[in-house]
This record gives C-alpha cells, structure tokens and sequence, in this order.
C-alpha cells in the first residue's frame, strides 16, 4: 500500500512570540515493512535554525527555532510511505509461553533484548501499579502463549472500555482511564503497556497514523483523519509485534508508523519552548490518502467499519 | 619533670602515651580515632598540631573560633538550608581544628581517587555509548535504564577529545578497619570546592603560624588546573574562550559558592535566562549585546538545564543548551547526563568493571553496597534493614539516604514494604561508624565527632589533578553519625601535610586578582542590571521611609507632651502623608480612631515585611537585590550589606520592637543605608553597573519627594501645623542644616519649596536628582534596536519633559492655592506630572535592558485528537 500523509499543525497565538524552540518527530521513521519514499516539514515562519538527527530511539526528529517575533506557527509535514504485508501469517497460538518468554527477556544478553528491557521499565506516563496487573492477570494465564495473551489484552481493552474522546486528557492519569473505562487511543496504548509490564514483559508506544475509510456512501474527507497511536510487545527471540487496542486489530497495511518510545512523553509529534505567546490555540489536522485506491474519484462503498484512530 | 620538658618530649617523633592530651581530649570508646590509635598514642602526623593545640588551650581556641565565625559572616560565606524560614543565608560553620592526613596516607587516596575518577570517565562515554557494560553483563540494564540520571537525549551527546568527565567528587570516610572507604559519588555540579578554599584562607587567618609551621600543602594547585582544563575544552580554537559559571540562583542552598568561585577564578556569574540559544550557539546577554560562550561551568542539575529536551517546567536552564553540545558548539562541565554515575547501586558493580577496564582491582574500596535489583541482595537487604543505610536509586528532591538503625519498627516495616514493591529502586549499604576527630563542641569542650571528607578532581592531560585535602564535615553532634549539611553539621580545614617543606606558592592570589579586574570590564548582564536598578530604589525608598518614621516619632512625641490640638493636628497630618508616602493604605487614611492610636501601625509599616510598602519590606527586597548579585561586593560592602541584613532581622524580631525603642531602630537602619550608600556611590567604578544603581536612586529619590510634597503641603494649611510638615519634608530630605545655613529663617513653603525642588545646589533636591539622571541616561549604551538620527529616544524625552516642568514653575504660583480652594493647584499637578514621567521612564529602562527576562512557556499538544474532523 502507497499513502500519501499531510499532517499539519497550527498555532495562533494572542501574544507576540519573540523566539521559539521546537523539537518535531512527524517525519515517518524506517520500520521493517514501511518504507519512506519522501517527507518533509514546512514550517512558517521559517525557522532561523533547522537541524534534523535520529534520537535514542531511532526516530527522526527535526529540531529548529524561529527568533523573530511573530503570531502564528505553522508546521505541515508531507510524507510519502510504502507499506508491504506481512510476509507470512502471524501464528498466536505458536510460539513460548509469556512466563517462558519472559525469563528468556531477563536472561538474554543480544544486543535486541538488552534494549528492549528498558521497555520493561516505568516510564514517564506510565508506571506500574496494582489495578493493572489484576486487569491484566485475566489475560496472562500461566503458560498461554505470549502473543495470545496479549491479544486477548487488546480484545478486552476494545470490549471493556468506551472510546470517548471527552473524557480524557493529555495529563488524565492511568488509573483514572482504569476506574471509568473510558479514553482515547493514547490512553489504550498506555493502559495495554502497562498491563504487560506489570508481568514482567517489555512493550513500546507506537505514534502514527491510520487510514481511516469513510462510511458507506460517504464521501472521504480531507483532515477527516488523525494521528492515531497503538502499541508494540517484544518477543524475545523474534522481535516486536504491533496491536492495535483501539481498533482491536493486528495492523498490517493501514497503519503508518511515525516513531516509537517508551510511552507518548518520547515521541510527542511537536513540542517547544516559547518566549512570549500568551494564550494560545491550536488546530491540528491529517489527512491520510490511499495512493492506490486514490485514482477513484468516487468513494468506494466497500465493506469495513471505519477505523477508530 | 618540668612543664616544657614534657612538651617536648609528647612532639619527639616516637610515639608516647601522652597524659597531658588526654585532659585536652578524649577520643571516644570504640571509635577509629584520627588522633590517636588504640593504644592512645598520638598518630605521628597529629603530633604537632596537637600538641600546639593544647599549648592553647580551649579557651584560646574557642576565641579563635569566634574570630572564624565573625570572618565568615562578614564574608557573607553562606549555606541556604531549604525548608527552613531561617536557612536562607545560614552562615557557614568552620570548626577551627583541622582534619590532618599524613602525606603516605595521602599518596595512596590520591592515587585511588584518580583511579575512580577514570573508571568514572569510562563508565560515562560507555553508557551514552558503545553500552558494552550492558552487553557484557557487567551492569544490568534495568539499573541504567532504570536511573533517572540516564537521560536518553544525552545519548551519543560528547565533548570533543576522549576525556568526558571532567570533575569528579568523592565523598570519603575512614572505616572501622582504619582504611578511607568511597561513600559515594559527585559526579553532575560537585559543590565545596569553594567551601573548602574559604575555610583554607580563614584557617590561615586565626591559626598562622600553625599553618605555616605544619607544611601543609596547598589547595591552589586545584584551581589552576581547573582553569587550565576549562580552557582547553573550549570548542573554538581561541585564546580566550568566554567560560561562565551556571547558577540556579540566589536560592540555591550552595549560591555563597557560585558567587565565590566567581569572583575567585574571574568568570561571570549567570542564570539561565542570561544565556541564549542563537543559530546552534549560546550567547550570553549582556545590555548592549551578544557574546558567544564557550565553556560552562554549571551547577545547575542535569535534568533542570535545558527545558526544550528535559524537563519541560524548568525555569533554571536554557532553551536549546543541550542541541548545542550535541554540535560541540558548547563544552558543558560536567556534560549532561552525567549525572548517571551518582547512581549508588553502581559501587556494587565496580570491582568487576575496573577489572574489565583497567585490569586491576580498586585502590579504594567503596562502603560495601546491595542493589535490590539483584534477588540475593534484595534477600540480604531486607533481611538486615535495621543495620543498613537505605537509599533510593534515583535521588529524588528532598530525599534521604534512611540509615537503619535510627528507624522505628514502623518505619521500617514501611520502608520494607516499599522496597517489595519496586526492589529494582533500592540500595543497601553498611552502616559503619566512621572515625572521629577532635571538634570544638558549643559548649567549649573538645569532643570526638564522625567526619566525612569530600575531595575534588579535575582532568587535566592525561590524568586528574586531586585538591590535596578537601572539604571535611563533622556529625552535629558527638555520637550522631548523620553528617551533612542540610542536617546542620560544622566543616573543617583538611591539612595535607607535606613531606618536605612546600614552595610558597602564592601565585594563586595574583591572577585572581587580574581575573577579577578583567571580570569587571566584562559587558554587564541584564539581570545584574535590573537587580543594580532596584537595589537603588529600595535603598532610597527603604532610607525615606526610616527618616519620615523617625520625624514622626518626634513628633509624636511632642504631642504627647504638650497634648494640645495643634500638635495633634501636625501628627495626624504627618501620619496620613506616611500613608501616602508608603503607599500602605489603607493605613492612617482608614478610620480617624487609628490617629489617635497609631502605636500598632507605626510598628506595622516599620517592622511587618509582609506588608507591601514597610520599611522591613524594602529592606528585605533590598538584601534580595544584593544576593542576587552577590559578586559583585567587596568584602567591604558586604559587611555593611550584611548589617543592614542585621538590621532588618532586629525589626523582625517579634516582640523586640516597641514604640519606646523604635527610634533606635531606626537610627541603626539609617546609619547602615547610609554607609552603604557612601560606599557604593564612592567605591563602584563609573561603569554601566554604577550607572543603574545610580538611575535607581535618583528616580526614586525624586518619586518619593514629588509623593511627599503633594501629601503635606498641596493643601493649605493653618501656619502652625504648616511649619510642623515642612520640618518634616527637611528632616525627612536630610535638608535642615542646609536649610538653615541659607535662610536662616522660620521655616516658609515657599523657601522650602525652593530649596527642595529648585535649588540645583541642593544635593538631597528633586531638580538636582532629575539633572543627574539625565546625565546618567545619556551615558547608557543605546538601544540596538532603535533608528539612530537627530529624534530623541523616549526616555531622553521623558527627563527632559520632567526637567523641563521643574525649570519652569514659578514659586509665586507653586504657593499660591486656587480661588475658594485650599489645593495648591500647580504644584499638586506639577508633582503628579514629574511622578507620571518617571514611572514612565522606569517602565522604558526595563522594558529596554531588562525585558527579555520573560517568560516562557510549553507549546502544548494539547492532546493528538484535538480538533478532530467528523467521523
């Protein structure tokens, strides 16, 4: 699948800004089957300093700063991705068992095991507690295979909890989404690694997109769609598998991958430091276009639920 | 035997039993003593000293103290104790006996140390690294990952050259087996080294010829290599790289230091929003504009330095900091992220790495330590948690080492569950009892007290220099075995002593001197700008406010004397232009019973520091102003500083104050502004600093005259009471003696007016403050930013318009009130004009050298589904 992503983010703000320090991770980092054909970020006002790097977790990050006053930041980054499908069928009941796997994690020194033990660990949003590991335990039965467990994680998380994107915040913690059921998909990607750290097991947070396919009959919007985010558990010997709890689904074409950490505090898609600005709004918007199907005017009225990001 | 004989005899160099030290001091039972070993003979390297301790006495060594005490203070050497409303500024505690180190003893630390510090080196450029430590299963990930000192944005981040540590600090104490363990590590901003340089020239000072006698090696040799190191990481090929000292700020419980080392090694002293991020560089701020910096010496904490890739809500560091050494266009010391090393989980694992990297095992052994991250340790560690010492992993704010023995059980049944539910963030170390050494007890005894010694390393070629000695703190108390400062211990001189007799090597006094000098022609920072500025208005503010207090206590005074209806009309006229004055409404203005009793709030607005306008409130603003400064003072100011410091602390002592002894008060408080004021106008040179400070007091000066005219003489009054407020209005302008040394006449608005307003001979007059002013202004550096040509800028205009206004009021019509009015009309609105234009005016001076000290703020993503489009 060939998509086309424009994801572009403004401010506007009541006050001057004399100077801004920014840090964007929405260039499409290189995953196994993703491959980027192009991106880029336009920025305006054109930044005085640009500079774009890897950081410690692979991700591109572009890092620049405006130093003449102005009122308003507009960053638009364009990318285009190829994404292959998996090469053969991923097997849930094959494999270790999760309590085998994780010993395996502990005792492993390749180089792939030792990293992903830092995603076993607390991170910033999420810290392990006990309302998880109970949440969790009805997935984990001893000795069930590691990636049946956790999609079976996923499949209760989609089923228990209610997508509602009033509810939450950006600082609403865990136990909160815990005690009412209820976020968005940050929140169930956070939930779904901290489920599988308090067993001992290693999982990331994943921030992206998802194409999104309009409702039967409907027109497909431009900027109908967002930045979607899902999760990634390590298995130890054969690498990280991505679930999606928001859509309760295995992502295989239709999720574009843009970086990766320990939860969303690593991979914010734009972050900075402003001197001056008062009071500020801001409007976000994506639009994920299927260069494949793109060629037909009209919508498809093909079959499948919209995909929630 | 006579009394000399056995001296010299107890200083021969076999040891002896030594009877008469032992009425001097005795060691503890059951203690490692520094001083004397089991058998109570006296070590060979104390015997000197302690035997020139004794011929003493203690009464001559408590005097000593004293004098220790009283140099400090006056230094205004300090530590801020946090969470303690008197910990600001707590002065710092020397013991006047010295920890001594034998100079054998001393060759073996050394050389330890120096081992330490390089494992540190490699241990740091190996887990921003290559991590082999990880895949070799040398360290376990979780405890680096697991550390909140690991911060993944520093990763792969280098100085240029190989060497990336390049401070380092041990923490160091004798152990029950007589050898010196590590207790711990200091690895991001170590602290002291300036501590123990000002004990070092004040042990000098109250023990001379003991210190000249003993052969002590010098600390100097330190500072030299650190200034040699600093400018040899520089990123540019230069000469002479910028090198500035990084600062929390005035709060900060080590600030004394910062400002010290300052001052000491000649570099500028700045806070994070002195320094700016411009195209990949850092620049520092200065009032007419951007100097490129190359070296930072920083002691603000790793985490706090650059908002944008660590911690987000920090106001301490600079924005952009961390992108810049990521370009090597900046060398950081110590580097970011280093603060990794103070993990304390780490000594149980370095026996193994120094043998990987060295190849050979450590010359100093750390106290013995268990991480709870290993099964077996964690076993162990609970099992003993009442003979341990527990510390967290990461060392949060206001988190403690816990030592076990001093728990109750439910403190430790709350700790054990504690470390059960996150073992990977816990460690257990010994708790030994640690040698004591001989201390000067409050009481006047001398007693055996627990002492840690902090030492200091800085890379230099191909190794690292060791400050021979260090920093030594003793236990508050005999038998306590907690040693620090936040829990209020006292420090010592360490005396290395040397194994033949050292050069005299002085040099360090005269380079610092010439830094010094060079450090004062450095372009002035904003910040120190603004604070110059309004350390100005306070002090004139804080003086106009004790010499109205002080007339109206006379008058007061008076009133109750003579008790008749004049009198206390004068008084109330008085009291409410006070209110006036001080802007402490609603105050006299409120309610006519406090006229007639204004005991309460004439102790408010003299003594309340709570309250916006009091006298204690502009003089606590003003010793603010001064610290955030602090190296900018001479000693010599700094005594007189810390006497209005004492000042304000006798107005804030609750009860002391009564309307009997407040005059006194005053007094006191008035005789200190004005020292200081002689001294800063008289001893700063005529640069940018002089001329803020200068600004400062001339516009307030003006403002309070212009506030004080208008509440005692716009209104006419009867010509009794009228006399009364002019008295005032010269007592209060400290005019009175010029007054009658030229009319030599009742006093008269008129002549009054005249001399206060008009009279450019005055030097206490408005015109003569608006005159110089404008002088002052004109001799600022321009604003880059402004179009040059013939147009004034708008501060220039503002003098001018206030000069202007004064210059062409007549006294026939400033006297004169309107018809059927008692308002002095012109002169209540010439006043108010003069007060608008300089309000004005001190609004321009910020907003143009000290208005980047905005603000900032997260751009926040408010969340990743705002604004979402219908679905």
């Amino acid at each position: 699948m060939n998509y086309r992503i424009v994801h572009r983010t403004d401010y506007h703000y009541a006050e001057p800004v004399d100077s801004g320090y920014n840090e964007a991770r929405l260039l499409p980092r290189a995953v196994p089957r993703q491959l980027a054909l192009s991106s880029s970020l336009s920025i305006d006002p054109p930044p005085s300093d640009y500079r774009e790097r890897l950081d410690y977790f692979g991700n591109r990050v572009a890092g620049f700063s405006i130093d003449q006053p102005h009122h308003a930041l507009s960053v638009t980054a364009t990318s285009e991705v190829s994404i292959e499908p998996r090469s053969g069928r991923l097997d849930l009941f094959e494999g270790e068992s999760w309590d085998a796997s994780r010993e395996r994690l502990m005792q492993s020194n390749d180089p792939e095991s030792l990293l992903a033990r830092d995603f076993a660990l607390d991170s910033p949003l999420v810290a392990v507690q006990p309302g998880l590991a109970s949440y969790a335990a009805g997935s984990f039965a001893r000795g069930r295979s590691l990636l049946q467990s956790v999609h079976d994680l996923m499949e209760r998380i989609h089923r228990d909890f209610r997508y509602d994107p009033e509810f939450t915040t950006l600082s609403t913690p865990l136990a909160q989404v815990l005690e009412h059921r209820r976020g968005v998909c940050q929140d169930f990607a956070h939930l779904a690694i901290g489920c599988i750290r308090s067993h001992g097991l290693a999982a990331r947070y994943v921030s992206g997109y998802i194409e999104t396919l309009p409702p039967p009959g409907k027109p497909r919007l431009v900027g109908a769609d967002a930045s979607h985010a899902w999760f990634s558990v390590f298995v130890p010997g054969s690498g990280w598998v991505d679930f999606d709890p928001t859509n309760n689904q295995v992502p295989e074409t239709q999720h574009i991958t843009v970086a990766w950490g320990r939860d969303y505090a690593d991979v914010t898609p734009l972050k900075g430091i402003i001197f001056g600005g008062g009071m500020m709004t801001l409007k976000v918007s994506v639009d994920v276009l299927n260069l494949d199907t793109a060629v037909v005017a009209a919508p498809s009225d093909s079959a499948g639920a919209a995909a929630q990001p | 035997m006579s009394k000399d004989a056995h001296a010299e005899q107890a200083a021969s160099p076999r040891p002896r039993p030594d009877p008469a030290g032992s009425r001097w001091y005795e060691p503890a039972a059951g203690l490692f003593d520094e001083t004397r070993s089991d058998d109570g003979t006296v070590r060979p390297h104390w015997e000197y000293l302690a035997r020139a301790l004794q011929g003493l006495g203690t009464e001559e060594l408590r005097r000593r103290r004293d004098e220790a005490s009283r140099l400090l203070r006056e230094n205004g050497v300090s530590y801020n104790v946090y969470d303690d409303p008197d910990g600001y500024n707590r002065v710092w505690d020397l013991d006047p006996i010295p920890l001594v180190i034998g100079s054998n003893e001393w060759a073996g630390i050394e050389s330890g140390l120096i081992q330490r510090a390089e494992l540190m080196d490699l241990i740091l450029r190996d887990l921003y690294g290559p991590r082999e430590l990880l895949r070799k299963g040398l360290l376990p990930p979780e405890m680096v990952f697991g550390h909140a000192g690991f911060l993944r944005p520093c990763d792969g981040v280098k100085l240029a050259g190989e060497r990336q540590l390049i401070l380092y600090s041990a923490n160091l104490a004798r152990g029950p087996d007589g050898n010196m363990w590590v207790l711990g590590d200091r690895t991001q901003a170590p602290s002291g080294a300036g501590y123990a340089l000002e004990n070092r020239m004040v042990i000098t000072r109250i023990l001379p010829s003991l210190f000249r006698d003993s052969r002590v090696h010098r600390v100097a040799v330190f500072f030299r290599a650190l200034r040699q190191t600093l400018v040899s990481i520089a990123p540019r090929a230069s000469r002479e790289p910028r090198i500035v000292i990084l600062t929390p700020g005035p709060r900060n419980e080590t600030y004394f230091e910062h400002a010290y080392l300052a001052s000491y090694l000649g570099y500028p002293l700045v806070q994070g929003d002195d320094l700016v991020v411009r195209n990949g560089r850092v620049w520092q701020r200065t009032l007419s504009d951007l100097q490129p910096v190359d070296v930072i010496i920083r002691r603000v904490d790793d985490d706090w330095c650059d908002p944008l890739e660590l911690r987000a809500e920090s106001r301490l560091g600079v924005t952009g900091l961390l992108e810049c050494a990521r370009r090597g266009t900046v060398s950081i010391a110590n580097p970011l992220g280093s603060g990794l090393l103070e993990n304390p989980a780490l000594l149980a694992f370095l026996p193994a790495i120094a043998r990987h990297f060295l190849g050979q095992p450590l010359r100093l052994s750390s106290v013995r330590t268990w991480w709870c991250g290993n099964p077996g340790d964690l076993q162990h560690v609970l099992a003993n948690l009442e003979h341990l010492v527990i510390k967290p992993l990461s060392r949060a704010a206001g988190e403690r080492s816990l030592p076990g023995p001093t728990l109750s059980r439910d403190e430790l049944d709350r700790l054990r569950a504690q470390i059960s539910a996150s073992p990977r963030n816990w460690v257990g170390q010994e708790f030994a009892q640690f040698s004591a050494t001989p201390t000067l007890s409050d009481d006047g005894g001398v007693e055996p007290r627990a002492a840690v010694l902090r030492t200091f390393l800085v890379a230099r070629d191909a190794d690292y220099a060791v400050m021979p000695g260090g920093l030594t703190r003793v236990a508050p108390s005999r038998g306590s075995p907690l040693v620090s400062n936040q829990y209020g211990g006292s420090s010592k001189d360490t005396w290395v002593l040397a194994s033949e007799p050292e050069q005299q090597v002085t040099l360090w006094l005269q380079p610092a001197r010439e830094q010094m000098t060079s450090g004062n022609r450095a372009p002035l920072s904003s910040r120190a700008a603004d604070n110059l500025f309004w350390l100005g208005r306070y002090s004139e503010r804080a003086e106009g406010t004790a010499r109205l207090l002080r007339t109206i206590l006379a008058k007061y005074d008076e009133s109750l004397q003579y008790d008749d209806p004049e009198h206390a009309q004068c008084l109330h006229a008085l009291l409410r232009s006070l209110t006036h004055f001080t802007a402490t409404y609603p105050g006299f203005m409120a309610e006519d019973a406090r006229l007639h009793q204004p005991d309460d709030e004439l102790l408010a607005v003299a003594c309340d520091a709570g309250r916006s306008g009091s006298l204690a409130q502009s003089l606590q603003a003003l010793v603010h102003s001064a610290h955030a400064i602090r190296d900018f003072w001479s000693s010599d100011s700094w005594r007189v500083l810390d006497s209005i410091d004492t000042q304000l602390a006798a107005l804030r002592t609750r009860g002391s104050v009564t309307i009997e002894n407040l005059s006194e008060h005053l007094n006191q408080v008035v005789v200190a502004l004005a020292a200081f004021n002689e001294l800063t106008s008289e001893r700063l040179m005529r640069d940018q600093a002089w001329r803020f400070l200068d600004m400062g007091r001339r516009i307030e000066r003006s403002l309070l005259l212009a506030s004080l005219t208008r509440s005692t003489v716009a209104v006419h009054t009867e010509p009794a009471v009228e006399a009364l407020l002019l008295d005032a209005i010269l007592s209060t302008g400290e005019s009175i003696l010029t007054y009658r040394q030229r009319y030599r006449s009742y006093l008269e608005v008129r002549t009054v007016l005249e001399l206060m307003l008009l009279d450019s001979n005055n030097p206490r007059g408005m015109i003569h403050q608006l005159l110089r002013l404008q002088e002052t202004l004109a001799g600022l550096p321009t604003d880059p930013g402004a179009a040059g040509g013939a147009e004034l800028c708008e501060r220039d205009r503002l003098a001018l318009e206030a000069v202007t206004q004064l210059r062409l009021v007549s006294l026939d019509r400033l006297v004169q009130s309107g018809r059927g009015s008692v308002l002095r009309e012109d002169l209540d609105q010439t006043m108010a004009r003069i007060t608008h234009l300089l309000t004005r005016m001190s609004e321009v001076i910020t907003g143009q050298y000290f208005g980047h000290l905005r603000e900032s703020q997260q751009l926040v993503q408010a969340r990743i589904e705002v604004e979402r489009g219908p679905r």
